[in-house]
């Protein structure tokens, strides 16, 4: 069935200019995720994974494909443009909607947070006099600025910054393959891949609760569902080759990375916020180091955060509308057209978390773990709707697509949420909780949750 | 007596003197869209309920947007989404307004150099008093001088969702101003409701875009 056609099956007409191609649905996915990514939790990838950080991104990949396979049946059966939170409203039931909502708002609300950080930490690496608590106020601030402005990603700025990120990875493996030709580093093997020594299925599953940060926001591409030329079969198709493309990005990184750790048993033991740059400097020297790291600063300080805030916004300001959050969330400022009391709730937020957690060893760490935490738990809840609406609801005969596939989605996941870091489960539970109060809240102020333009019908249903 | 149509008028109040836009581009072809498919509504051209648009008969107006907008809902006898109409509409209203009030004289184009060097083109206001009475019926319904005709009414939503209530000159504090401004767009009539209610959303929308 044609993407239109599909639409208007749910009382929608197509509305937002059909622009986007699949190539600009994979550049927004890969400017999202960043295709240097690991570069900033390479060492915690290396220590938690006993130096398979390759393994890990493998089984990482393989579990956010099941995931992207049911994002594109939800987006079929729902081809609006929306998030986890619209997908679990409308396939299960609008409270389940909004827990799963609450839950990726986590995600979603701290990811500027660890941007902020990351690019701190980096520029902090490179400019030792300046304090990592100083450079976050200026990236907030500058990014405040931005935002505030209305200043947004465009077609073209996406393809530059991925352009300019695919040229400084393809500097740092040009450089890194040919110091190992030259006889740096430890020399090739298989060990980032495999390891008997150090592997077991608990230490993999709680390196792939880490390594999938750099793969969270893939789900990004579903938002341009409305602007897609070929509807939600081409968003479905994107989201699959971004993760690959991501994926192999990722793995050849961390491979060659991995082979040029200066010290792989000091960092098997200790994980190092500079590990990647390390490496980096082993292979082309501080010049490389230096690149790196401003690559990395530039990337998830500046245009990251703005992909982010985005999503962030479109996020508060759907449940807002929806009357889940608090009305002034869905206010927006007209003379810039931004959604302005969402920018400067998500600056406040970065800014008292970002300054708690710079000033802990573990900032980096905990904070991966509570944003995959909170996206974990709503792509759990991902799987569950395709099988509730295909399956159950539907009464699909398609085995493998509506069941097979998400429960098999959704056992790797819940291993992976098992394994994480037990602050950032515990955390989680306590996020969790605040929204079932949040939800019971609600429900006694006679305010239960509905989702925009759906039927009253569906609601009760 | 004003004889402009609607989005003319939403057009003047949303810039000032120098013809300086004072919200947003994306924000304000919304409203322009908005105002349009309202004139048209209030004329009998186009019915709209429960969030659909139809065209009810063929009649010139002598403007091109709209004229173009009853001409596309003919074209689709099962009519059109009110969103979709005016996120359509929306799109290149702001240059063709601009270029309908040059044409009317309501606009002169303005061009110069600033410090000299830098070349730039204004589209200001010929008169200012067509600009004081693009507003003076807003003004009057708040007040209370005059009874609100649809018209107005429709005028009075499209500035409360596009936050130009400080064009009005009214000294009175803006969260109250904007209230007052949606009730006579409320009380006035349910196309009038519909409309502008569609147009806040849409405004909303907009600034949560991915891309512009």
């Amino acid at each position: 069935m044609r993407a239109s056609e599909n639409i208007e099956q749910f009382g929608y007409r197509q509305e937002l200019r059909r622009g986007v191609g699949l190539t600009d649905l994979v550049s927004y996915g890969l400017a999202f995720m960043v295709p240097i990514a690991p570069f900033a939790i390479f060492g915690l990838v290396y220590s938690r994974s006993g130096g398979m950080p390759v393994l890990a991104y493998l089984v990482g990949m393989i579990a956010l494909l099941f995931t992207a396979a049911s994002y594109a049946q939800m987006v079929k059966a729902f081809p609006l443009s929306g998030s986890v939170y619209n997908y679990a409203g409308r396939g299960i039931a609008p409270p389940v909607g909004f827990m799963t909502g609450w839950m990726v708002l986590l995600d979603y609300i701290l990811v500027p947070c660890l941007l902020y950080l990351v690019a701190s930490l980096a520029m902090h690496d490179i400019v030792p006099d300046v304090p990592v608590w100083a450079w976050l106020i200026v990236f907030v601030a500058v990014n405040t600025g931005i935002n505030l402005r209305g200043i947004r990603m465009t077609v073209r700025l996406t393809r530059m910054m991925i352009g300019f990120e695919l040229l400084v990875l393809g500097l740092f493996l040009l450089v890194g393959v040919w110091a190992l030709l030259q006889g740096k580093g430890h020399g090739f093997s298989l060990s980032p891949l495999f390891n008997l020594e150090t592997f077991s299925w608990p230490v993999m599953f709680a390196a792939v609760s880490v390594a999938v940060l750099s793969f969270i926001g893939f789900d990004g591409i579903s938002m341009l569902v409305e602007e897609s030329t070929g509807g939600s079969a081409q968003v479905g198709r994107a989201m699959r080759v971004a993760l690959v493309l991501a994926g192999l990005l990722f793995v050849t990184q961390v491979w060659v990375a991995s082979l040029l750790v200066p010290d792989p048993n000091g960092l098997l033991s200790q994980d190092s916020g500079t590990a990647f740059y390390d490496a980096a400097a082993v292979a082309g020297g501080e010049w490389l180091r230096n690149v790196t790291l401003t690559a990395t600063a530039l990337s998830w300080g500046v245009a990251n955060t703005m992909v982010a805030q985005v999503a962030v916004s479109r996020l508060l300001y759907a449940m807002a509308r929806d009357r889940q959050l608090p009305s002034f969330l869905a206010k927006v400022s007209v003379r810039h057209s931004v959604p302005a009391n969402a920018i400067v709730l998500v600056s406040l937020v970065s800014v008292g978390i970002g300054l708690w957690m710079s000033g802990r060893s573990d900032g980096v760490d905990l904070l991966t773990s509570l944003i995959n935490m909170g996206a974990m738990a709503a792509f759990v809840v991902l799987h569950v709707s395709v099988i509730v609406h295909y399956a159950l609801r539907l009464g699909s005969d398609r085995l493998w697509s509506h069941l097979v596939a998400p429960l098999i989605g959704m056992g790797i996941l819940v291993f992976v949420v098992i394994n994480a870091n037990v602050l950032a489960q515990m955390v989680g539970l306590v996020w969790l909780g605040a929204g079932v109060v949040a939800l019971a809240v609600l429900y006694a102020m006679g305010r239960r949750p509905t989702l925009d333009g759906m039927p009253a019908e569906a609601v009760r249903r | 007596m004003n004889a402009l149509p609607l989005h003319h008028d939403l057009y003047l109040i949303a810039h000032d003197q120098s013809g300086r836009p004072l919200i947003h581009l994306s924000s304000m072809s919304l409203g322009l869209a908005g105002a349009v498919l309202l004139d048209l509504a209030l004329g009998g051209r186009v019915a709209v309920a429960e969030g659909q648009a139809a065209a009810t008969r063929r009649a010139p107006t002598g403007d091109a947007i709209a004229d173009g907008l009853v001409s596309s809902l003919l074209r689709h006898r099962g009519g059109r989404q009110l969103r979709y109409l005016v996120k359509k509409t929306a799109d290149g209203i702001h240059d063709r307004t601009r270029e309908a009030l040059l044409g009317s004289g309501v606009l002169v184009q303005v061009s110069g150099r600033r410090l000299g060097v830098l070349p730039y083109t204004r589209y200001e206001p010929a008169d200012i008093a067509s600009v004081v009475r693009a507003s003076a019926g807003a003004r009057s319904a708040v007040e209370g001088w005059k009874q609100p005709d649809a018209r107005c009414a429709a005028l009075c939503g499209l500035v409360a969702v596009l936050r130009l209530d400080a064009e009005l000159y009214l000294d009175q504090p803006s969260a109250r101003l904007v209230g007052r401004l949606r009730e006579i767009a409320r009380d006035s009539s349910p196309v009038v409701g519909e409309v502008v209610t569609v147009v806040d959303a849409l405004v909303g929308e907009a600034a949560v875009a991915v891309y512009r």
